[in-house]
């Protein structure tokens, strides 16, 4: 097998790769960066986010505004001294991005506009109509061709980490286009493969969302902290779960229930201003609009669709020319996926997996427990979105922590020796004669579409809006059993050439063991707190007992070993956490109290 | 060792696969009748600068029913050829913007056709004396 | 006859490099139902019928330009194309045309990303600014001279609709100049003399015949063949500046 060497390799190329490639990039030009992606990185999942990306930005806007909207969105599960380094770097660097090309929408006077955005006090949002994340990933691939130290491995699927002696040395990839594997020794790795929504039945996420780098740096001892907060997303595309970004909400839209009423306003959202008002009804957080969805349900308020309850996303009265203008690409699915258009009907949504607010553990420089290895994006949990992430800070992560990450891993490669032992290509090998067990062994009699049919369904029926301990025990024997089943895997597909079928059933192992840790994290978690809802005698938020982070440990073929760690508070205590008008009140009685104590 | 072999379709008869791609070489056809109705109309000319005579002929020869089939193929030609340069006019010319928006192609192609009809009139006015 | 019930054939291209010459065709019958897209009737083949079936896609929605293939002969993102528009006729997939096949209906994109690479896609400033002097000022008109062009999702189906491409590959091709075009028109930008000399080579605009089919199967109406065919004033004003004023000159 051939060793590349070099300074540092990162895995995944979609936002947070890239940025984290440019900064390395410009942090030491003399060092070697591999970029290693299983996609051509335009592909990444990045490219699907739609709304916008969030720093202040506004002059009656501050960072404290962020800071607390962030937190409290979160359900003060958020490592604070994360938030308040996000929310004063996010502006740098949607600046940083205007400056390599991004075409952030306009004001007249040719400053960057913004727009509204769930949770968000003020309006904080910069957007590139509602092909935001499109634009950035874009932006930042085309800017990362102009650094010669960054060597792409474009679809090029990792297989595994190296470690040896408590650091991470590099790791394995096979090309897609051959099947030959590569062995990438590097002083630092950066893991930034995304989220892992796929292992949900209805889903925003791409096929290739499938948790990779959260399963290999787990595998090797690293916990996966806050797995069980998963991300609904209120309005999707029944059956398909293509997404409807909430910038059609922050523009103006409401929701309706069967009765053409706005029933968010019998969720603690109201007062129903006829236009957004932020932090209100429709301008709600994903966790409890998706709630709420659930509610109506129940009672019988939702509509019946070809493909299961609806509720109606209504953005007629934003007329014609402002929907082509802020939301083409929203006009563009409803009329080609589902005939509507957007201007004349409703558009049926429900909610479907969205984020995965959990990752892999990393400090607020990104770095892991394993000595060399960092982690960006969406995959890491770095501790920014706590409960409930808000709308548009992802993509502002992805550059902030991306970059950290780059910087880090750089400093970290130039502070270590390489390493010289042979050791790492046996280890290599090893790994080489693993993968390729897949498609040598014979006598496999599952079908992987039904091992995978299966998870997802069991992981929505286990890990929903609301869950109970009843059906989260269900969950985790299914995945058990699954991960049973899943050595008995049969492939049809035994060749080297673009084997996608291989490539897909060692993904199914990744979801299976992030889906694991997803489940098991969750029913350990005896509160409600954020996307985590328990009808089962845990329906309030434990702070005694849980305002700590889970941390779920591998634990080879039996359960994910769970424990605990605290919360870093800096600012905010945990209070209560409304919107609407009772938001309103909630935030001027904290203000009162904090100016009682001054 | 990479068993990868990149398979290159042959491109033979490729423009009878497509009927976009009939239709575009039927337009780049129409330039052999522009071109020979050209050297005909040149002959015209040169015949008139030998006399009347010559000139006679040639207004002769053009009477004959394959000058005229061909001259009612070369109009036909010609129009098609006027009807797809109107249609890909937008895309040749620099983007046109008015109050800050652009010009949708669609207005620049009917403007083209609204100037040809007032063109056309004003030729036939002149023509008939109207 | 519920949907439930109904079938459809798809005929799809095969190409295994370790068995085949040349590519086959190979038919499947699968359910139908009416909101289904051919991606999605991709996918139940290879999950329910024949796993050594390859072709990329990922997003769903068309915006991450994985999923290209020909549909009937014609360029179209599988995601968005339906089979609702073919029932019950027969629908025929094949690999993107123009572009080597490595397997199914996999092609290789290495020349569009060497070519994309090639271009500068990325803004030189044409005068340097710090972060902490904020943004470049860019009005909404300035915006709109390129924005469309940047709308490029890469997916290649104008590749495959460029006759000129297949008959000479070293054609720089719709989507990459419409991306050269995208930075030469952003007012941020200062390399357009750089670029404009990947513009005037026979490589460059001037391979394009104008056939326009390269902008009629955009699924994103980024309109390539306007790039392509604008730059050829820019390409020839270019020529002109150069001859009357050797210094070099910049065409508007």
């Amino acid at each position: 097998m051939e060793t590349i060497k070099v300074d540092i390799a990162i895995v995944g190329g979609g936002g947070a790769g890239l940025r984290a490639a440019i900064a390395a990039a410009e942090a030491d030009a003399s060092q070697t960066i591999a970029l290693i992606s299983k996609v051509y990185p335009m592909r990444s999942h990045t490219v699907a986010a739609e709304g916008g990306s969030a720093a202040v930005t506004q002059a009656h806007d501050n960072l404290d505004h962020h800071f607390h909207d962030t937190v409290a969105g979160g359900d003060w599960l958020c490592e604070q001294d994360v938030v308040e380094y996000f929310v004063a770097h996010a502006r740098e660097e949607m600046v940083q991005l205007e400056h390599w090309g991004c075409p952030w929408s306009r004001k007249d006077n040719g400053h960057v506009n913004v727009r509204a955005f769930g949770g968000m006090k003020i309006e904080r949002t910069w957007f590139a109509a509602d092909k935001t994340g499109f634009h950035i990933l874009h932006t930042l691939f085309q800017t990362s061709m102009k650094y010669p130290s960054i060597r792409r491995f474009d679809e090029h699927f990792c297989c595994d980490l190296i470690v040896e002696n408590g650091r991470c040395h590099g790791a394995v990839v096979i090309e897609v286009a051959t099947g030959k594997f590569t062995f990438i020794q590097a002083r630092a790795v950066i893991i930034a493969t995304g989220g892992a929504g796929r292992v949900f039945r209805e889903n925003t996420n791409g096929g290739i969302v499938t948790g990779d780098g959260m399963a290999l740096a787990y595998r090797h001892g690293v916990p996966l902290r806050d797995m069980e907060f998963v991300q609904y997303h209120p309005t999707c595309m029944p059956g398909t779960g293509l997404l409807f970004t909430e910038a059609c909400r922050g523009e103006g839209g409401f929701l309706l229930n069967r009765d053409g009423y706005r029933y968010l306003q019998d969720y603690g959202l109201g007062p129903p201003d006829p236009s957004p008002r932020n932090k209100a009804m429709e301008l709600g957080p994903r966790d409890r609009l998706s709630q709420a969805f659930w509610h109506e349900k129940q009672k019988g308020k939702t509509i019946d669709g070809p493909h299961g309850q609806v509720v109606h996303l209504d953005l007629r009265h934003l007329g014609e020319k402002k929907l082509h203008e802020r939301l083409p690409q929203i006009c563009e699915l409803a009329e080609e996926f589902l005939g509507v258009d957007p201007a004349h009907a409703p558009i049926p949504v429900c909610p479907a997996v969205h984020y995965t607010m959990g990752g892999i553990m990393a400090n607020g420089e990104t770095a892991s427990p394993l000595a060399g290895l960092y982690s960006a994006g969406e995959c890491s949990s770095v501790g920014l979105h706590g409960a409930n992430r808000l709308g548009s800070n992802s993509l502002a992560e992805l550059c902030v922590f991306g970059k950290v990450a780059g910087s880090e891993a750089s400093k970290f490669a130039r502070s270590v020796t390489s390493h010289h032992s042979g050791t790492l290509e046996k280890q290599a090998e090893d790994v080489k004669q693993q993968a390729l067990g897949i498609i040598t062994r014979s006598g496999g009699t599952e079908r992987m579409a039904i091992l995978r049919t299966e998870m997802a369904q069991s992981m929505e029926d286990g890990c929903g809006i609301y869950r109970t301990g009843t059906a989260m025990q269900a969950t985790c024997d299914k995945i058990d059993e699954l991960r049973e089943r899943y050595r008995n895997l049969n492939i049809d597909d035994r060749s080297s050439t673009w084997n996608t079928e291989w490539l897909l059933a060692i993904e199914l192992g990744y979801q299976l063991d992030v889906a694991q840790s997803m489940v098991y994290s969750a029913i350990n978690r005896k509160e409600s707190r954020g996307s985590h809802q328990r009808l089962d005698g845990y329906e309030q938020r434990d702070d005694v007992n849980y305002l700590r982070h889970t941390l779920a440990h591998y634990n080879g073929d039996a359960a994910p070993r769970i424990d605990y760690m605290g919360v870093r508070i800096t600012k905010s205590r945990p209070g209560i956490r409304a919107y609407g008008a009772a938001g309103e009140k909630a935030e001027q009685e904290r203000k009162n109290r904090e100016a009682a104590s001054d | 060792m990479s068993k990868r072999r990149p398979y290159v379709r042959p491109m033979d008869g490729w423009w009878l696969k497509n009927p976009y791609y009939v239709r575009y070489m039927s337009r780049e056809a129409t330039s052999l009748f522009v071109g020979v109705y050209a050297l005909i109309l040149l002959a015209g000319m040169v015949s008139l600068a030998c006399g009347e005579t010559a000139y006679n002929n040639w207004l002769m020869a053009m009477t004959n029913p394959v000058s005229i089939g061909f001259h009612l193929a070369a109009l036909a030609a010609a129009i098609y050829h006027t009807i797809t340069w109107f249609a890909v006019a937008p895309k040749v010319m620099p983007a046109l913007f008015l109050a800050g928006k652009r010009v949708p192609d669609i207005a620049i192609t009917t403007t083209q056709y609204a100037i040809a009809v007032v063109l056309y009139l004003g030729l036939f006015c002149m023509v008939w004396r109207v | 006859m519920t949907d439930i019930e109904k079938t459809i054939e798809i005929e799809v291209m095969r190409y295994h490099p370790e068995q085949d010459a040349s590519p086959v065709f190979k038919t499947y019958r699968i359910p139908y139902a009416s909101d289904q897209s051919v991606l999605q009737g991709l996918q139940y083949i290879k999950d329910y019928i024949d796993g050594t079936l390859s072709f990329r896609w990922s997003c769903r929605m068309a915006i991450c330009g994985s999923c290209g293939v020909m549909i009937n002969n014609q360029p179209k993102l599988s995601c968005k194309t339906f089979l609702r528009d073919y029932y019950p006729g027969k629908i025929r997939v094949e690999a993107l045309q123009h572009l080597p096949i490595e397997r199914d209906l996999v092609i290789d994109a290495t020349d569009f990303i060497n070519k994309l690479e090639s271009i500068k896609p990325y803004i030189v400033p044409r005068e340097a600014r710090s972060l902490e002097q904020g943004e470049y000022l860019q009005t909404p008109e300035q915006l709109a001279r390129y924005e469309q062009f940047s709308s490029c999702i890469n997916c290649m189906l104008c590749y495959a609709a460029c006759p000129q491409y297949g008959l000479k590959p070293e054609f720089t091709g719709p989507g990459v100049l419409a991306l050269l075009h995208r930075y030469n028109a952003d007012s941020r930008d200062g390399a357009r003399a750089d670029r404009m000399q990947i513009v005037n080579a026979e490589e460059g605009v001037w391979g394009c015949t104008l056939v326009g089919y390269c902008s009629e199967v955009c699924p994103k109406q980024v309109d390539p063949a306007a790039a392509v065919n604008r730059n050829k004033v820019n390409s020839t004003l270019d020529y002109f500046l150069r001859f009357l004023m050797p210094g070099g000159g910049e065409s508007g």
